[in-house]
């Protein structure tokens, strides 16, 4: 059995956001919706967390700063893109700075889209984000028994 | 007895000898062998000495050694007028004078009439002291000779080279420590003391620069103070006691406490300005100037340790004098908490360890003080590990200094990368300083029960607050030589061998130590105590001691073979942003150019300002000292 | 023989403590979520958090953090070992002193900017909290004239009546050794992030898994140094001694939810200033009258 489901800590980060959908994360994250229900923790610690929130649609300036906090996150992870802007650029995806989408910078396993992103949206994601997470975690331990 | 003579005879022997050879091969091959035999001496000594249970005594008699006493007393103050002089030093001419003055009225006018019957003797404790003199004293004269080559090196061209007068005066240091601690006679034992007190002087003063010539002659005029007292003492020894022998006065002092008062006074008086307790304790500090193995044998084998091993001697004569006595604890308590928290407040590491002595011989002055059988086992164990650790670390910082070129502990950054064998024994130096299982630790534990069964709240207080602040300044120490960044060229590699012998000889000990623990209590320091109190004192257990011992080791393996061996992937450490280089800590800026982040220690400056802090122990220490002298000249007036 | 005592007693202590640090850890989140009017996560989340580190993948940034870790934890066991079979209190003390060095020098070594901070920090908690322990002690002694902890079952009353100031000075600092707000300056359990994490930013995957569980064995052995003032001769006192640590484990959470964290100088003042009175205050009665 995997618990990599049972507690999933997310880091959360904005990615040249309108800040919308970050006021959405962080409402999700409160006691009104009370993620710790699921054993849901944020960390802002790329180094402790399972699951990375970005939203915005990641420009030149923080595209490295996408990846480095990608790259710092110990295995199995999890990116979900929160909001349009996160998923595909939104209505900056034609915007001369602008990449346009945070899959163009790393490895997105869910989409969450919205403008804002509703709390129950991302709590959807997560959930979702949880499945995956346990597929890696299931990957991480054969590969670790094989080696 | 012809032991006892050859220990001390034969460094002066030595001594002599290198002030002529100026040879460094020649100097190197003198320096090991002497030491070698030394230190060979000192074993077979102790090892002899452990058979007996109750101390030896050896008659004696010659009135050549006792002129020769009085010759090397006016040579003693001649070369410090010499020196007053051409420095224009007027205070300490006057000092020297007084005091010479004193022991030659002394000598001619009352000394005569006492005889000694044995001066000379050994018991367990000055086992104890030959076993810390003999061998780390005679590591540090080895570690010395690759140490001052490097130290010649890097002087500015043209400068003289004193180096056969240096090790010449190491040779005579520990001479005059043997004799310190093999005197009953309290006249020979006062000339040692003069010795070591000059000696230091001119170790202190060997750059011959400014600063370097100031704080020897800070160093001369606190000692010359105690000296002075210590010569009051002998006077009134001869006078009221009419005894000039230390184990008849100690005999007499705990039978008749109330006459001994103000001799007992009198020489704690000047083992506290030995000892370099508050007020005193700035000519420790000044001490810092000199080579590092100056520094080392001042603080860990000789010198202060005269002075401790003085206080020690008199402590049964202390437990049932309350003035002296309560001068010691309030002294030596308020020393060790100030100078603790002192110590925070330090970036550089000789001054760290200059106020870590001061405020450990400050426990060991406050178990004289408290002169319980508890507090003279834990003090015994104090000055043994002290003595090991802290002439661990003078080496190991003697030798970063030299090859990183500083000695402030912020540059000792990444030391674990830059120096990985040095940083692990400055590790387990450190370790055995302040944290449990190693010796330091358990012997606080002792003073802890000491203070606790004597029922002394005050030095209670002062000794919880002082070891937090302890853990404070060596964590945070020990923090900056552990960090890894992985990459830093390793700088360890020009290390002479003498260096590397005497600091892996020291680490061996701090093991032997640590695991030997009951081993030395059973046999050295219980055998004491039983011979002076007739009781005895084991006051942290066995089984307790059994467990630290095993902690001990397992923390020993670890620092030198745990270290360095998971097996985890190595990854980047997080800097919040774009790494540039991770492990130069750079990161790209909100402008996008470069910044490096920075860590510095805290050092807590606004809370424990050092003007502050110091004003404070010297002021209430330098109040008490004199309000009890004043008391206890009094209270042997009213009997004269 | 106490030694053989002292080797079962790590054994149970390190199998047991870890289950009921556990479930002591998921009842503080679940009563902080209810006094946020929130439902908080099950009982056994502190458990599946664990499990989950240990599923992830083993890194670390050098390859001496992991050592230091591994053997804080060992240290933390055995102390709590020694307590709770009856061992010495102060070498208790000192040994969990050498665990505190470990975890420190594990977050310096890593050489982490916030961890380091987070480093500095838990050193100075070390040196506001060390003075009322040892004066703990050294009531203790006072009260039962043994620095044994078994010597509470000698007694005809427990020693609370004879140390009652130096039990409140305890509860003082106790805050700060169970990391509570307002007293968690060197890494908090909640998501203040100007430290990133403080002294764990580094840790991650097993390495934290261990620091969790030696988190839970600290707070077994603090939790019993407050029964331990409640525990006499009778043997049902034991269930009184659990009763009021449990209270006090209450009372730290309810602090925990009720105070902002305060500056440096604050806590060390207090616990300094605590320390004297409570401390110093008892010992001197108990010594002179």
């Amino acid at each position: 059995m995997a618990f990599a489901s049972k507690s999933p800590w997310v880091i959360h980060y904005d990615a040249s956001s309108c800040n919308g959908c970050d006021i959405e994360v962080l409402a999700a994250l409160c006691p009104g919706f009370d993620v710790e229900r699921f054993g849901i923790i944020n960390t802002g610690n790329p180094k402790h967390a399972d699951i990375f929130l970005v939203t915005g649609s990641v420009n030149e300036r923080n595209i490295d700063v996408v990846k480095e906090i990608y790259n710092q996150m110990v295995e199995p992870k999890v990116v979900i893109a929160c909001g349009i802007c996160a998923c595909t650029g939104g209505i900056f995806h034609d915007c001369y700075n602008v990449i346009g989408g945070v899959d163009k910078a790393i490895p997105v396993d869910v989409y969450a889209p919205g403008c804002a992103v509703r709390p129950e949206a991302i709590i959807d994601a997560v959930v979702q984000g949880v499945a995956i997470l346990d597929e890696k975690s299931k990957a991480l331990a054969e590969a670790k028994k094989g080696a | 007895m012809t032991m006892l003579g050859f220990l001390i005879v034969f460094p002066l022997i030595i001594a002599a000898i290198l002030l002529v050879v100026r040879n460094n091969a020649a100097r190197s091959v003198v320096v090991v062998a002497a030491s070698l035999i030394i230190g060979l001496a000192s074993i077979w000594l102790v090892a002899v000495g452990l058979n007996g249970a109750s101390p030896m005594y050896f008659e004696l008699s010659s009135p050549l050694i006792d002129g020769i006493c009085t010759a090397v007393g006016v040579v003693v103050a001649v070369t410090v007028v010499c020196f007053g002089v051409k420095y224009k030093n007027p205070l300490a001419v006057v000092l020297a004078l007084i005091q010479v003055a004193l022991s030659l009225v002394f000598e001619m006018g009352f000394a005569h009439g006492i005889h000694v019957e044995t001066p000379l003797y050994y018991d367990q404790l000055t086992l104890l002291m030959v076993f810390i003199i003999g061998i780390i004293g005679s590591a540090i004269c080895v570690y010395a000779l690759g140490y001052m080559e490097d130290f010649q090196a890097h002087e500015p061209e043209g400068s003289p080279d004193r180096r056969p007068t240096f090790f010449a005066l190491m040779f005579v240091f520990l001479s005059a420590m043997f004799v310190i601690v093999f005197s009953d006679h309290l006249v020979w034992l006062f000339t040692g003391w003069e010795v070591t007190t000059l000696c230091s002087f001119l170790l202190i003063a060997y750059t011959r620069t400014e600063e370097a010539i100031r704080n020897a002659f800070r160093q001369i005029v606190m000692n010359l103070l105690g000296g002075i007292s210590f010569a009051i003492g002998l006077f009134v020894c001869a006078l009221s006691l009419n005894t000039l022998s230390l184990t008849e006065f100690l005999v007499i002092g705990q039978l008749a406490p109330h006459i001994a008062v103000l001799a007992v006074t009198a020489f704690a008086f000047a083992g506290v300005t030995k000892a370099a307790q508050m007020p005193f304790h700035t000519w420790l500090l000044g001490a810092m100037v000199a080579p590092t193995p100056t520094s080392a044998l001042l603080h860990s084998s000789t010198m202060v340790k005269a002075g401790v091993f003085l206080l020690v001697k008199l402590a049964p004569v202390l437990a049932l004098c309350p003035i002296p006595g309560g001068m010691l604890t309030f002294v030596g308590g308020v020393t060790f908490l100030v100078c603790s928290c002192l110590a925070i407040t330090q970036s550089n590491a000789k001054r760290v360890l200059a106020y870590s002595t001061i405020a450990n011989l400050g426990l060991i002055t406050a178990c004289a003080g408290v002169g319980t059988p508890e507090a003279v086992w834990a003090a015994a164990f104090l000055i043994l590990f002290h003595a090991i650790a802290k002439s661990l670390l003078f080496l190991c910082v003697g030798t970063a200094e030299h090859h990183i070129g500083s000695r402030d502990i912020e540059d000792m950054d990444l030391l674990f990368d830059r120096m990985p064998s040095l940083a692990r024994f400055m590790m387990l130096g450190i370790m055995t300083m302040f944290i449990a299982p190693f010796g330091m630790l358990m012997a606080k534990w002792a003073t802890l029960e000491a203070f606790t069964t004597a029922g002394d709240v005050l030095l209670i207080i002062l000794l919880a607050f002082g070891s937090a602040a302890t853990f404070m300044f060596w964590a945070k120490w020990m923090g900056k030589l552990a960090g890894i960044a992985g990459q830093s060229r390793n700088v360890e590699l020009t290390v002479h061998t003498s260096e590397w012998i005497p600091i892996m000889l020291m680490a061996v000990l701090i093991g032997l130590g640590c695991v030997g623990l009951p081993l030395i209590s059973i046999n050295l320091v219980e055998p004491y105590l039983y011979y002076v109190y007739g009781e005895l004192a084991f006051p942290i257990g066995f089984d307790n001691l059994l467990i630290a011992g095993i902690a001990a080791i397992v923390m020993i393996v670890v620092i030198f073979a745990g270290l360095g061996h998971s097996t985890a992937r190595k990854v980047d450490v997080y800097l919040a942003g774009i790494s540039v280089d991770n492990n130069n800590r750079t990161f790209k800026n909100s402008m996008s150019g470069v910044t490096q982040a920075t860590a510095r220690n805290w050092y807590m400056k606004d809370w424990l300002g050092e003007q502050r802090l110091d004003l404070f122990g010297t002021v209430a220490c330098g109040v008490f000292i004199a309000a009890l002298y004043v008391v206890a000249a009094l209270s042997a007036a009213g009997l004269f | 023989m106490q030694i053989l005592i002292t080797v079962i007693g790590c054994i149970l202590f390190a199998v047991l403590a870890p289950i009921v640090g556990c479930l002591l850890a998921g009842l503080d989140r679940k009563i902080s979520a209810r006094m946020q009017g929130r439902v908080g996560p099950p009982l056994l989340q502190p458990y599946y958090d664990v499990r989950k580190l240990l599923e992830k993948d083993h890194v670390a940034v050098n390859s001496s953090e992991g050592v230091y870790i591994t053997f804080a934890l060992i240290f933390a066991v055995i102390a709590g070992g020694i307590f709770f079979s009856g061992g010495n209190l102060l070498m208790c003390v000192f040994v969990i002193t050498l665990s505190s060095l470990l975890f420190i020098v594990a977050a310096y070594c890593t050489r982490s900017p916030y961890a380091e901070v987070g480093a500095e920090r838990e050193t100075m908690q070390v040196m506001a909290y060390e003075p009322m322990v040892l004066l703990m002690a050294v009531a203790f002694f006072l009260a039962t004239g043994s620095f044994n902890v078994s010597a509470v079952f000698s007694q005809s009353t427990p020693i609370i009546t004879t140390i009652w100031l130096v039990f409140l000075g305890f509860l003082f600092i106790l805050t700060i050794k169970l990391r509570k707000s307002p007293f968690d300056l060197s890494y908090s359990h909640h998501a203040h992030q100007e430290l990133v994490k403080g002294v764990t930013t580094e840790m991650s995957g097993p390495t934290l898994a261990k620091v969790e569980i030696m988190h839970w064995c600290e707070n077994v052995l603090f939790l019993g140094w407050v029964g331990m003032f409640f525990v006499w001769g009778n043997p049902v006192s034991v269930v009184l001694g659990i009763a009021v640590a449990l209270v006090a484990y209450f009372l730290e959470i309810w602090i925990d939810n009720n105070f902002a964290r305060v500056k440096w100088q604050a806590l060390l003042g207090s616990a300094w200033l605590v320390a004297l009175v409570a401390g110093g205050l008892n010992i001197g009665f108990l010594m002179y009258w």
